[in-house]
């Protein structure tokens, strides 16, 4: 057997031409009685971007691991650029899901230090110092602190770093976790342009919006890969179309929906996405009639009915529920009565925060009420986190006014602290203890009275689907469950003001889903609640929202209205090859108008009549087939996206 | 019942819980507990030893002659003076010096048993090595001792002198050397480990950004300090019948004082302890950091109480320094109750001094704590 190994590495060495740069065979990792990778098979070619996409706990993180040689395998046959991992390692660039760099020195410093690890020469290292940090657009920053840059450039640097030995393989785990959606999307602007020049990239990533621009991508839960396959293969084995089905009332139309899937075997799923129910089914047209039969006979009103091709995360979440993994809804266990008041339960006034010469937070005003859902957006770095440490009472202000709860002053009362919840950007909880202490340990903080401790002990452990592991140790979970173990402990003492920093960030779709059901069902009994996030779809369900710029409040006001306030028209564009006409279309038009989602490209226009057809001859002359185009109602990301960029253009 | 049902309500019994819960999983902690202080009383207790013996003596005997036979005698028959050489070349003798291979000389003249005939006092010369001058001095004195006793014994017959001194040795009448620095290192370990063990454990939930969501409960900052201090407390006190346990049983240090009231101080000494282990975590931003200033606060500490170096033989400034040490002030409790058997009475100043020590650095401490938290 091991004769046979021997001659096959050989082989594979003697052949430059076989372009498997990975291969992965009966791949097998224990820890103790637990396994986390059963029996993995892949393999990925050259040039590829190969996504690896699953729930929390999938055993990701493990696969990467193992293929950057960082851990061995329990049993199976890894091959990395021909070699077993450990010797490939001068090839493999791998970025972990902690940020990798020295926070204490300077960009420059962190490259220097990459470069000399991996016997860099000065001469290419000056070289691909400046190709690196132009691309990144980090070259005017080169001696800042890697600690004073926002999460997003982070990351870059990171790459940056990674980069500088010109690897011929990329492992990148969950890359863009944290980075909000403009920094995303320059983020994989460069992943494409690597994997145009040959370098082979393998991603792990919890947006599936980014996952569709993979050139392959394999679904993988419980430690098995189920599926592996282009975007299209993965549409089409799915076998349902979508319906994009636009109402007033989400909620009451997901409710009628998901009760008619019983009785109709044409309808197979209904998913809310954003502002819009998503409705799968498998027949287009009896599948339309079929829906506006049942909106008739409820007396909903659609707004709009469009068929359209499923995307990665209608198969994603169908192929979960299929599998069963998808987590319970279990109410919450309230032992308060509810504050229906509409009274203002935050508020801030001209707040302004000042560290040094430097203005974190510049005048913002906002006003939430008891029962509402109030989302605080923006850029990494736009100062969302001093606002919420500012009016939590954790930080204080350099000016303006602050009212919560009822008071003006003294927000450190521990009568008043009694009636907070806080889950703040950093995991909360203690990794030294078990999840059960964690719980007990917050209940008792909170003075929680003791018969219903274990009530709201067991309330966490089946929302989290960690019912009977509760004494396994917290620091081993995957990042997503710590993060759902940690709402759970910051909403236990039943709080009528909660503050959310980030609370779904690096969390997987179906428990985000699972977490905006109770962050909605809180608000219902009368929590007022200050959320920020950069899953701009699942922003959709606040009631209010305010986009943060560089300290400042720039536009306020619901979905629909900061929807309605945008200038021009959203062009939806869908062409045979995503990445170049995006590339195109940037050095035509200013690059903010132009961003891709999944395999579309949205294009912001003022004057669509006359600039439409110039586009599209403009891509016809560089050979690039336009399938279709279409005027599209904004989404938020949209929205988000254009108004932090114009907002970003006049500063 | 509705009373003890409201008090483990509490935050503060969530939180000790939680620390205790901490410290049980913190395998690093019970190791540091255990280990470095069991090892610290063993090695500075076998290993500091201030007495002199076998001091290596080369020896010159020009006159050989039975009465400097029995001078030599005089000086080896005993575990003072241990003969390396004989020779006849004082230059040899002065290269021995040098290289160290013995540390002094003897040089007996020719006409030294014609002086002694002829009733003349004879001379002698001696070689030191001044380089380790505590030694040297003790050597000399030994030696002044040797030579004076032969004299007298050469001159029975005549005067004998007219004081002769009679000591006692009080309180250590083997003037057993460990029984001097057992207590001392009692105290030096104290100091370290419940200085390390306190910083520690509070920069960690500083360190982890845990801190931020403590500040966000309603438990106060006395709640959150109190529930750290009091499980350390508990275990520093385990260190403390640790340390005690060695000196009886390894080292027979006796007990003479009362044994409660030894606790008691101890006590209060864990507390000082406590209060300069905290103050460092505010100083500190990682558990590194935190350690290393330790080692700069706790160091002079050390050399300043009198643990290890008699305080008298300080210069008179650090002497007056050292009072503003509080290991100098538990180190003569503890000297004063194990050894002497004395009590409060004569221990009161020291006493006092510590607990205001313990009041003024647990007030800072905790203020500073509070302050960087809000």
């Amino acid at each position: 057997m091991s004769q046979y190994i021997i001659e096959n590495a050989d082989f594979r060495m003697q052949n430059p031409s076989n372009n498997l740069v990975i291969e992965v065979a009966e791949l097998y990792k224990k820890y103790g009685k637990l396994t986390a990778v059963r029996g993995v098979n892949f393999a990925v070619q050259r040039g590829e971007i190969f996504g690896l996409i699953g729930p929390d706990g999938a055993g990701k993180t493990t696969t990467f691991h193992i293929l950057a040689g960082v851990m061995e395998a329990s049993a199976g046959d890894v091959w990395v650029l021909g070699k077993i991992p450990r010797n490939a390692r001068l090839g493999i660039g791998y970025l972990t899901q902690q940020f990798s760099l020295y926070l204490d020195l300077s960009i420059d410093e962190n490259l220097r230090y990459s470069a000399g690890l991996r016997e860099v020469s000065n001469e290419l290292f000056m070289q691909r110092r400046a190709k690196y940090l132009q691309l990144m657009g980090l070259e005017k920053f080169g001696d800042r602190l890697a600690g004073q840059l926002s999460g997003g450039m982070k990351q870059k640097l990171a790459l940056c770093c990674a980069l500088v030995s010109q690897p011929e393989i990329l492992l990148l785990d969950e890359p863009t976790t944290g980075v909000d959606p403009v920094s995303r999307r320059e983020f994989w602007d460069i992943l494409a342009t690597l994997a145009n020049e040959g370098t082979t990239i393998v991603v792990a990533t919890p947006y599936l919006d980014e996952a569709e621009r993979c050139s392959r991508i394999a679904l993988m839960y419980d430690g098995e890969i189920h599926q592996i396959g282009t975007l299209k293969e993965l549409r089409e084995s799915l076998g349902l179309q979508r319906l994009e089905v636009r109402t007033n009332d989400l909620q009451t139309a997901e409710k009628v929906l998901l009760r008619a899937i019983a009785n109709s075997p044409n309808i197979a799923d209904v998913q809310t996405f954003g502002d819009r129910l998503d409705v799968l089914v498998n027949n287009v047209a009896t599948g339309k009639s079929q829906v506006e039969e049942i909106f008739h006979h409820h007396n909903l009103a659609i707004n709009s009915i469009e068929s359209e091709e499923a995307t990665l995360e209608n198969v994603f979440v169908t192929r979960l529920r299929q599998q069963g993994s998808d987590p319970p809804f279990v109410p919450f266990p309230k032992s308060k009565s509810s504050h229906s008041q509409s009274d203002i339960a935050i508020g801030a006034y001209d707040l302004q925060k000042i560290f040094g010469n430097f203005a974190a937070v510049k005048g913002v005003t906002l006003e939430i009420k008891y029962g509402e859902i109030y989302g605080l957006l923006g850029a990494n770095g736009a100062g969302k986190t001093t606002t919420i440490k500012m009016l939590c009472g954790l930080l204080e202000a350099s000016n303006g006014k602050i009212y919560l709860g009822g008071k003006t002053s003294n927000l450190r009362s521990k009568e008043l602290r009694r009636r907070i919840g806080y889950m703040s950007q950093k995991f909360t909880l203690y990794d030294d203890l078990s999840i059960l202490q964690n719980l007990q340990f917050y209940c008792g903080v909170y003075g929680v009275p003791r018969r219903s401790r274990k009530q709201k002990i067991d309330w966490v452990l089946e929302t989290c689907g960690l019912a009977g592991q509760e004494n396994l140790i917290t620091g081993q979970l995957p990042g997503g469950w710590k993060q759902r173990v940690a709402f759970g402990a910051s909403v236990m003492h039943e709080p009528n003001i909660l503050f959310l920093d980030e609370p779904t960030s690096g969390v997987d779709p179906l428990a985000r889903r699972q977490f905006w059901r109770f962050i909605n069902e809180f608000a219902r009994q009368g929590t007022a609640i200050l959320v920020t996030t950069h899953y701009l779809e699942e922003a959709e369900q606040c009631n209010r929202m305010g986009f943060m710029v560089a300290g400042e409040v720039v536009i306020q006001g619901s979905p629909s209205e900061i929807k309605a306030q945008q200038p021009g028209e959203l062009i939806e564009l869908v062409t045979n090859s995503t990445q170049a006409a995006s590339d195109l279309l940037k050095t035509e038009l200013e690059s903010w108008r132009v961003s891709i989602f999944g395999d579309r490209l949205h294009i912001v226009l003022d004057r669509p009549k006359t600039e439409l057809p110039e586009i599209r001859s403009f891509l016809q002359n560089a050979e690039i087939n336009v399938q279709s185009v279409r005027t599209i109602p904004f989404s938020l990301e949209d929205a988000f996206i254009g108004t932090v960029q114009r907002a970003q253009q006049k500063v | 019942m509705n009373f003890i049902d409201r008090l483990l309500e509490t935050p503060l019994i969530a939180l000790i819980l939680k620390e205790i819960n901490q410290i049980l999983r913190n395998k690093q902690l019970m190791f540091l507990l255990l280990f470095p202080p069991t090892v610290q009383l063993l090695v500075f207790g076998f290993s500091l030893n201030p007495d002199v013996q076998y001091i290596k003596l080369g020896i010159i005997d020009y006159a050989n002659t039975y009465e400097s036979r029995e001078l030599i005698a005089a000086f080896t028959e005993n575990d003072l003076f241990q003969p390396k050489i004989y020779t006849y070349s004082q230059e040899e003798l002065g290269q021995e010096v040098r290289t160290g291979k013995i540390t002094a000389g003897l040089v007996i003249p020719p006409d030294f048993n014609r002086d002694l005939s002829q009733n003349k006092s004879a001379e002698i010369q001696v070689l030191i090595d001044g380089v380790d001058a505590n030694t040297a001095g003790i050597a000399n004195g030994y030696i002044n001792q040797i030579v004076n006793q032969y004299s007298r014994s050469l001159n029975e017959n005549k005067s004998s002198p007219l004081v002769q001194v009679q000591s006692v040795f009080l309180y250590n009448p083997g003037l057993l050397s460990t029984w001097f620095i057992i207590p001392g290192v009692i105290g030096l370990v104290l100091n370290l480990t419940s200085t390390l063990v306190s910083a520690t454990t509070v920069v960690r939930e500083k360190d982890s950004g845990t801190l931020e969501q403590l500040l966000m409960t309603p438990a106060d900052a006395w709640e959150i300090l109190l529930a750290k201090i009091v499980p350390l407390f508990v275990l520093l006190m385990g260190d403390v019948l640790l340390a005690l346990s060695i000196a009886r049983f390894m080292f027979k240090v006796p007990l003479r004082g009362n044994v409660i009231l030894f606790f008691a101080f101890a006590g209060l000494y864990v507390l000082v302890g406590i209060g300069i282990g905290i103050m460092l975590a505010t100083l500190a931003r990682s558990q590194q950091q935190v350690i290393l200033i330790s080692f700069f606060i706790n160091l002079p500490v050390i050399q300043l109480s009198g643990a290890i170096a008699p305080i008298e033989s300080m210069p008179t400034f650090f002497q007056d320094l050292s009072w503003f040490n509080p290991l100098r002030h538990f180190v003569t409790i503890t000297r004063g109750l194990l050894l002497k058997g004395v009590g409060i009475e004569v221990l009161w100043p020291n006493v006092l001094m510590l607990a205001i020590f313990a009041v003024v650095l647990l007030t800072i401490s905790i203020n500073r704590f509070r302050s960087q938290l809000s």
